[in-house]
């Protein structure tokens, strides 16, 4: 903040500022700072039980990189953004650029795609769940086959990938759509003229004029594929074979903190994430100078 | 204008404190809350309540439901916060850590006034050991108490010709009729599906084996010879065409399976029974229930065993209205508070001498089922195990079994590893 000599007006004013955005600041410290500042902390701590902790040093981290199941949840987690992240945002363009056109009950389409938005992720993981049964589901009937989706450990993340995938299209199909929108009609009747068609107008116009709203998009899909876990905990048992090849780093926290406990071993897994989202995301910021967009 | 905003925001914050207090009863009653997991259950824990609030009008009792997954995250922070609900249900994974800690209230002596040795008096050993601290206190008032039955398909054994289950069966039983059925209508015979409760443990008991040594309650004994043995009996089970394999449970718990009519045998606990007859109104008469078959050539003991749980109710050490609550608990735990229950088919009672009243709403269906079993086996009831270190243990030693059904471990290995992860906390201690 510049030094400036404020007038007593000016003082006034900036102190209603402060009052204006306390409540969300407060807020937000409360939330979301003090909590963050708090799992650090336990994170170096054994959790005795009901929030008393005793600092231990660097143990856990140090039993979570000795542990295998750590690593693994750590490249399943991985894996599922690889599975989930590209083919997801591609497909969201795909269905936002077909939404974009002179389509006939194009805002019924545009309901459907943005149905499993609104649906609660518990209801959709239960109904894919019997979609994905071994036995008796019905993808399993259409396909003539006996694969067991859920319990099989190669199959397993792939299915939570295409859960995800489903449910996440329409949410990123409309930001997408939003982008589209925006860019100015102008553009494609010039290149028209020009002589360009249809495919040569997609990579010209369309794709630089939308990726600074697909780089938002990405982040936010990225940040969301890491931290999966609602998904697999709906749709996998406790007692489900597969279950150590399909948990995520957030699944393991949760068993780790709310199941045996051990939420100061949990704190580490959470500070490991959040470097690890961070570390990425720095990745894709730096990363972006070369793709996207921001004039014409 | 000046003034506008200050006046107004006055008025809002005014409004708001109002609220806050507003949470305040101004009916000068007391107002309790009563957290349960269990929905089937809420109608008769609020015929308890209506009854006690009957007799004292000054009370009112105000009964939650929270599902069993978000119930103990949701406690343990209210434990942690102060902020618990007057009464709550205590289950015996967690007493020892919410008792040991000082979170509930010792209600040893909740009727030392009536009765010293009342607990000793109107419930079973196992009761009141489920009720109990590590100090050997009390730490609730015993509610209810269950074990395991085999749960039968009639007409699946009519058609293959194979007599109904008896008290005299065997594990032999067990298989030949499983083969048997399998064989004459293709459906599968016991379906054994990775379980503690409604699994393994009870094969462990009835081949004289344990999970913790009988004496101390300290030491596991999973590589003892004759827990071994069963869990190896156990696990193989489902190498049996008659038995689908841990894939398959994965996705379809044997009462889904057994209620569509895939299969024709599953272990349950006593306290879903109700709410299978009432959810399945189908199924009624084509199904009953049988003792648990016992082990042919158990390495010690006759052979018998099933595992019997049973809840309490507790409140916090720190709670507002503890001397109420602790009114209300002594009704909960009184012969009638135990008869109510009872009768509302919630559970069977813990309260020794009131476990029939539990039939009376058995026999409002048109079929009724065998209850007679659930009261007979408590003769071979095994004490849900648990000790303190287990909440710790608990889940890792899940997962070894899980490795087991996979194939990815062998269960001498796996034995072992368990063996260890148990005993390891046993050392540290």
């Amino acid at each position: 903040m510049n030094k400036i000599k404020l007038s007593a007006a000016a003082r006034r004013e900036e102190n209603w500022g402060w009052i204006m955005v306390a409540p969300t600041i407060i807020g937000l410290v409360i939330l979301n700072l003090w909590p963050f500042v708090q799992t650090i902390y336990a994170s170096f701590c054994e959790h005795l039980g009901f929030g008393h902790y005793k600092f231990i040093g660097l143990k856990n981290y140090g039993d979570m990189f000795g542990n295998a199941e750590f690593w693994k949840a750590t490249w399943n987690t991985v894996y599922f953004c690889i599975l989930t992240v590209p083919v997801g945002i591609i497909l969201a363009l795909f269905v936002a650029i077909l939404l974009n056109a002179k389509v006939k009950f194009k805002g019924g389409f545009r309901t459907i795609f943005f149905l499993p938005l609104v649906c609660a992720p518990a209801a959709v993981a239960m109904v894919w769940r019997w979609i994905f049964n071994g036995e008796y589901g019905i993808l399993n009937q259409i396909l003539g086959q006996k694969i067991q989706w859920i319990t099989d450990p190669k199959t397993a993340v792939i299915a939570v990938a295409i859960v995800s995938v489903w449910s996440s299209i329409g949410y990123d199909a409309v930001l997408l759509l939003a982008g589209l929108q925006n860019i100015p009609k102008t553009l494609y009747e010039a290149n028209s003229i020009d002589g360009a068609g249809k495919v040569r107008q997609f990579f010209t116009i369309t794709l630089p004029m939308v990726s600074p709203t697909m780089f938002s998009v990405l982040i936010m899909r990225l940040m969301a594929s890491m931290k999966i876990y609602d998904l697999i905990y709906m749709m996998a048992d406790e007692t489900n074979p597969a279950l150590t090849d399909m948990q995520s780093l957030m699944y393991l926290f949760y068993r780790s903190s709310f199941v045996a406990g051990d939420r100061g071993y949990g704190s580490a897994i959470v500070v490991w994430t959040v470097g690890l989202i961070l570390l990425v995301t720095l990745i894709q910021f730096w990363g972006q100078k070369k793709w996207v967009t921001y004039d014409i | 204008m000046k003034r506008f905003p200050r006046m107004t925001a006055a008025a809002l914050v005014f409004t708001l404190l109002l609220s806050i207090t507003g949470c305040g009863a101004s009916d000068g009653k007391t107002h309790l809350t009563f957290q349960i997991w269990d929905v089937a259950q809420r109608d008769g824990m609020q015929a308890i309540c209506d009854a006690y609030t009957a007799q004292h009008p000054e009370v009112e009792i105000e009964v939650q439901v929270t599902s069993w997954g978000e119930y103990w995250t949701k406690l343990e922070a209210a434990g942690e916060s102060n902020t618990m609900p007057d009464i709550f249900w205590m289950h015996t994974d967690q007493i020892l850590y919410y008792a040991d800690f000082g979170i509930l209230a010792d209600v040893t002596d909740l009727y030392a006034d009536e009765d010293p040795n009342y607990y000793q008096n109107h419930f079973s050993e196992i009761s009141i050991g489920n009720a109990s601290g590590s100090d050997g206190r009390m730490y609730g008032v015993p509610k209810d108490k269950d074990n395991i039955v085999l749960v039968y398909n009639k007409e699946m054994f009519d058609a293959a010709g194979v007599s109904y289950p008896t008290a005299e069966w065997t594990w032999d039983d067990l298989t030949d009729a499983s083969q048997k059925i399998y064989d004459a209508t293709g459906k599968y015979g016991y379906m054994a599906y990775n379980d503690e409760q409604l699994g393994y443990w009870n094969f462990v008991y009835q081949n004289g084996g344990y999970i913790l040594d009988p004496e101390t309650n300290i030491h596991a004994g999973y590589t003892q010879p004759a827990t071994a043995d069963a869990i190896k009996f156990y696990v193989n089970l489902q190498k049996n065409d008659w038995c689908p394999d841990q894939n398959y449970f994965a996705e379809t718990s044997p009462g889904t399976s057994f209620f569509s009519g895939m299969g024709s045998m599953f272990l349950e606990g006593s306290w879903n029974l109700l709410s299978e007859l009432q959810n399945f109104p189908d199924m009624v008469g084509d199904w009953d229930i049988a003792p648990l078959p016992k082990c042919p050539n158990p390495a010690s003991g006759d052979g018998r065993g099933t595992i019997s749980n049973g809840l309490c109710y507790s409140t916090a050490a720190k709670g507002k209205n503890l001397e109420i609550v602790k009114d209300v608990l002594r009704f909960f735990g009184s012969e009638e508070g135990q008869r109510i229950q009872g009768e509302s088919g919630a559970a069977i009672p813990a309260y020794l001498g009131q476990e029939e009243s539990w039939s009376t709403v058995f026999n409002s269906f048109d079929y009724v089922i065998d209850v007679q079993v659930c009261y007979d086996q408590f003769d071979n009831a095994v004490q849900y195990i648990n000790n303190a270190s287990r909440r710790k243990w608990k889940s890792t030693v899940a997962d070894e079994m899980v490795k087991v059904y996979s194939g990815a471990s062998d269960i001498d290995s796996a034995l072992t590893r368990m063996q260890e992860i148990a005993d390891s906390y046993v050392t540290a201690e």
